[in-house]
């Protein structure tokens, strides 16, 4: 009790420090005053009292320095005095302390943005209750990683046998097309299966849940129901208090809303916000005729998690699920050709924890966010280096001044102590600038990752998880640079330096070895970041001008969603017989087609088509409607393009790719010849008509694989199926969606307002995560450039400024300005040179671990490696260039009058 | 140094300090410092700014307080008394101290 009193007095003293030092010194006045009075009242002459009182006192200063001790807290005293201190040290050079400052915001900055990224996207559970029991499944089929989508039987099999789980659920992101009034609208929404909200236990703010029983073949006996979210209902119903059970009409099906789960919750997928969760069971009725669940096993689209049950835990859950895999699959799909072939895939099932959810762009952007992350360990590494160096040639310029308060009895610990605290203070305000800056530029960031994914949403935000790491990074950075210069600038004993003069020390400094050692280590981890940028952005421009096969420049996809315009066969084909001649006549419109799948925009067809000799090969296809190949502008090698007259009743036709010629046709010319489609309930033979050059399918990085037209006219979907305008302008884009709306409204109004996209973004899109990631390499490259010559030239500029007198005589006694430039010039040439062959080694391992980014590139590409220690070099000398220009203009007679 | 007077023990001038305001209730630190001189008959040596460090002490723990006032001399000082707190802590802090006098004295009387 008397100490928490005493300590709490002894911090409240420290906030009153100047009123309490006047009020003590007038109570020790007026106690000398007493004492005189009381001895001249006792009849001794004045002066002679005054002098007894004082001595009675005893000594007047070390009372108050004793009364001090006792009422504040010294240590506390002491730090708040080197606070001041080195502010005003720092304040005394601010060009020091700016360079500073800015080159730790851009370290700790850059770590701290990347790392709320990596936070946001890999590190931050699910806000649910005890996230750490859910679990993500996968089926693991042959390849390199599981796969994360589920067909709907086998996980309606997985939900029925649980084992280790408490429940098995899943869920998947799907547009959903709402009529507001005469218009359409489209709002992101999921399917989640009848267990869903159990497993993620958050309660609703109105209404309930979604259950098993409203995962069912035609919902509820009441109808179908469907949970909102408060953004929904606050955007769309204004906070309704009466909104449940009313109707809601989505893609013609009328739900009933019977919940409303709060903003926090968005289900297990951490970069949606669904705004609404229907029943998995409904997607048969809203899915149409391209309903996943009627695709049975031949669609893989759920991602599925569990909740472990109470007591199981990761591994048993995994070795369960691994040993019912034959038998779930057995159990679901009654196609014993499908499960045979599953089986001779080695199928097996396994579980992974899933405190974080489930998201398909971690797969994507996991391994580049984590390289990008080390290039930043590698920035802040540099800063802190930098400073180092920086600190250590001030540390030798302030050699006097901490000599002189050495000698005046402070010891080697309080010196320590008082530049740690300078390093400290740079360290805060270098990382509160690099907090400042993080929210911005990781907004920047996650626009270029997210790619313009409208329903998707990354949170970057500072949480406790991102602070920690900001103060971790910014205390280990200001140990790393201000711990070791302290110990340096005091390690030498008080009598070398009192004997020194202000000059005498210097040829002992410049052969010192450590702050060689710094810069040069300086310019090799510039060197290795410098080379790992130079061949991702290498690489990257190699994928970018490889070629896609066609010209994507000027052509723009318009999106048509058919499922519900009622329009089939011959109707549906003179839709688009037709929108493509009312669009061709629009200004500027060079071409017009239509084609069923967009290149690299993320959907695949392969059907298996035979070769002469009866093999079966996984053949990428697609269905096109005529003069696609000249709107696309791929060359036409053989034979002809398709017709309008090329309907069903007209004999199939089909076009192939040299690749797709070769692969089908290996011994003989293709043109003319059949190939026999087994399409399940019927076999069909179809004629190549057409042999049109390679283009690429959906993946850059690889060669253009075997592909088959068909053609739209002729082309066998059931109902309505969608396929896109492909359209060549050399106008702007706007114009021609309005006009694309419009033609459709006037032609179908069922048909909805359709969407248009560039090839070129759809392309740039698919290059997202290589986007970033040279994005961020050049950046940190230039900075490391930027950084690596402040120190080359702080350093030398110091130390320069500190041999002006040695500099004035060697020119008094006949040095040429030339020679003293190249004197000076040379102190970093070594550094250069010895830190660039270290890099260049560590390089040559190190970008070893980039291999698996590159694209026809080595990670020795010679002219990387070439062009990065050109720009190195070229930096290097103009930071060394300025010093030494200036060193070579000193005048002998002002310099040696100095001293 | 001249004669020598034994230094006093840290703790020993608190309780000085405690009994002093105890019997002489409301008192400057002259009068404090003057008090304990004058009962100790000129045994002690003590330097009356030591007498600071030990009010600031008390005052941290709550046993005494300080107000400014008037001295008969109206000359404006800082004067000290007891808190109740002070004031029941006396009875015990004397305990302690005889309990560390009496072992002292068994030690010195102890044969040799």
């Amino acid at each position: 009790m008397d100490l928490v009193r005493t300590l709490l007095s002894r911090i409240a003293a420290i906030f009153r420090a100047r009123p309490l030092d006047a009020s003590l010194d007038e109570e020790l006045s007026a106690h000398i005053d007493l004492a005189v009075e009381d001895h001249i009242a006792r009849g001794v002459p004045e002066a002679e009292a005054r002098r007894l009182a004082m001595r009675e006192f005893g000594g007047v200063t070390q009372a108050r320095e004793a009364y001090r001790v006792q009422r504040g807290l010294p240590v506390v005293e002491q730090i708040r005095r080197d606070v001041r201190f080195g502010l005003f040290q720092l304040w005394k050079s601010p060009g020091f302390t700016l360079t500073a400052i800015l080159t730790l915001a851009l370290g700790v900055g850059a770590n701290t943005t990347v790392f709320s990224m990596i936070n946001g996207l890999l590190l931050r559970p699910l806000p649910v209750p005890q996230s750490g029991r859910l679990a993500v499944l996968g089926m693991n089929v042959g390849g390199p990683q599981p796969s994360y989508s589920f067909p709907a039987p086998l996980f309606r099999a997985l939900e029925r046998r649980h084992g280790a789980f408490s429940t098995v659920f899943a869920f998947d992101r799907s547009p959903f097309l709402v009529k507001s009034g005469a218009a359409s609208e489209i709002i992101f929404g999921q399917y989640v299966s009848g267990s869903f909200f159990d497993a993620l236990q958050t309660p609703p703010l109105l209404g309930r849940t979604l259950t098993p029983q409203d995962d069912r073949k035609g919902g509820d006996p009441s109808g179908f129901a469907v949970v909102i979210s408060e953004t929904l209902w606050n955007n769309r119903f204004h906070r309704d208090p009466a909104i449940l059970g009313r109707r809601f009409v989505m893609d013609d099906v009328a739900f009933t809303i019977v919940g409303v789960m709060p903003r926090a919750f968005f289900g297990a997928d951490p970069l949606q916000r669904p705004q609404i969760f229907v029943p998995l069971a409904d997607e048969e009725v809203l899915g149409g005729d391209r309903s996943m669940i009627k695709f049975a096993e031949r669609a893989w689209w759920l991602n599925v998690m569990g909740r472990l049950a109470p007591g199981a835990t990761f591994d048993q859950a995994n070795s369960q699920v691994a040993a019912a895999s034959s038998a779930v699959l057995h159990e679901a799909v009654p196609d014993g050709k499908w499960v045979a072939g599953m089986e001779k895939r080695h199928f097996r099932l396994s579980a992974e924890p899933g405190s974080t959810g489930f998201t398909r762009i971690r797969l994507q952007f996991r391994k580049p966010l984590v390289a990008v992350f080390a290039m930043c360990g590698g920035i802040l590494l540099l800063a802190c280096l930098n400073l180092a160096s920086l600190l250590m040639a001030r540390g030798s310029a302030r050699q006097r001044e901490l000599a002189t308060r050495m000698a005046l009895g402070a010891s080697r610990r309080r010196l320590i102590q008082q530049l740690l605290i300078e390093g400290l203070l740079l360290g805060l305000a270098g990382t509160a600038a690099g907090l400042a800056l993080a929210p911005a530029v990781s907004r920047l960031l996650v626009a270029v990752l997210l790619g313009g994914r409208t329903d998707t949403y990354l949170d970057t935000s500072l949480d406790g998880r991102v602070f920690a790491f900001a103060a971790a990074a910014a205390i280990l950075a200001t140990l790393l640079f201000a711990l070791v210069p302290a110990i340096k600038a005091t390690s030498r004993s008080l009598m070398d330096r009192m004997k020194d003069g202000q000059h005498s020390t210097l040829t002992h400094e410049r052969r010192a070895i450590l702050p060689r050692i710094l810069l040069g280590a300086e310019v090799s981890l510039a060197l290795i970041l410098v080379v790992g940028a130079g061949l991702v952005a290498t690489s990257f421009l190699r994928i970018y001008n490889s070629g896609v096969g066609f010209d994507p420049r000027g052509v723009q996809n318009i999106q048509f969603r058919m499922e519900k315009s009622g329009l089939k066969g011959d109707a549906l084909i003179s839709f688009y017989r037709e929108m493509g001649q009312r669009l061709r006549q629009l200004p500027g419109v060079t071409g017009v087609s239509d084609a069923k799948i967009i290149p690299f925009e993320g959907s695949e067809w392969d059907p298996d088509l035979p070769d002469t000799r009866g093999t079966i090969h996984d053949t990428y296809a697609n269905a096109v409607a005529p003069d696609y190949f000249s709107t696309m502008r791929i060359p036409l090698l053989d034979g002809r393009d398709f017709t309008w007259n090329d309907t069903p009743s007209s004999g199939l036709k089909i076009i192939l790719n040299q690749a797709a010629a070769r692969q089908l046709f290996p011994d003989s010319d293709a043109l003319g010849r059949s190939i026999r489609l087994d399409e399940g309930k019927k076999i069909s033979v179809y004629q190549v008509v057409g042999i049109v050059a390679d283009a690429k399918y959906d993946d850059l990085r690889s060669l253009a694989p075997a592909t088959a037209y068909f053609a739209i006219p002729q082309f066998d979907g059931d109902g309505s199926p969608s396929f896109n305008a492909v359209v060549r302008t050399t106008m702007p884009p706007g114009p021609l969606a309005s006009a694309a709306r419009a033609i459709t409204a006037q032609l179908a109004p069922s048909v909805p307002a359709p969407e248009m996209t560039s090839m070129q973004k759809t392309i740039d899109d698919s290059l997202g995560a290589e986007r970033m990631m040279t994005m961020l390499a050049v950046f940190f490259a230039l900075c490391a450039l930027v950084v690596v010559s402040i120190g080359l030239y702080g350093t030398l500029a110091y130390a320069t400024a500190r041999r002006t007198a040695e500099i004035g005589i060697r020119m008094a006694l006949g040095a040429k300005r030339a020679h003293v430039a190249a004197m000076v010039f040379r102190q970093n040439l070594w550094v250069v040179m010895g830190g660039a062959v270290i890099g260049l080694a560590v390089a040559l391992v190190a970008t070893r671990a980039l291999a698996s980014f590159l694209f026809q590139t080595t990670a020795r590409d010679p002219w990387v490696i070439a062009g990065s220690i050109c720009a190195l070099a070229l930096a290097a000398c103009v930071a060394s260039l300025v010093p030494a220009l200036r060193a070579s203009r000193i005048e002998p007679m002002s310099a040696i009058r100095c001293e | 140094m001249g004669e020598s007077k034994p230094d006093i023990l840290q703790g020993t001038l608190d309780l000085m300090v405690l009994k002093t305001l105890e019997a002489m209730g409301p008192l400057h630190g002259y009068g404090i410092a003057r008090r304990i001189e004058q009962v100790s008959g000129q045994t002690l040596a003590l330097n009356q700014g030591t007498i600071y460090p030990a009010l600031l002490r008390l005052e941290q723990r709550g046993w005494i307080k300080a107000e400014w006032g008037m001295s008969e001399s109206k000359r404006r000082a800082r004067f000290y008394s007891l808190t109740r707190t002070g004031r029941s802590r006396i009875a015990e802090e004397t305990r302690n101290w005889e309990r560390v006098a009496s072992t002292m004295a068994l030690f010195l009387a102890a044969p040799k």
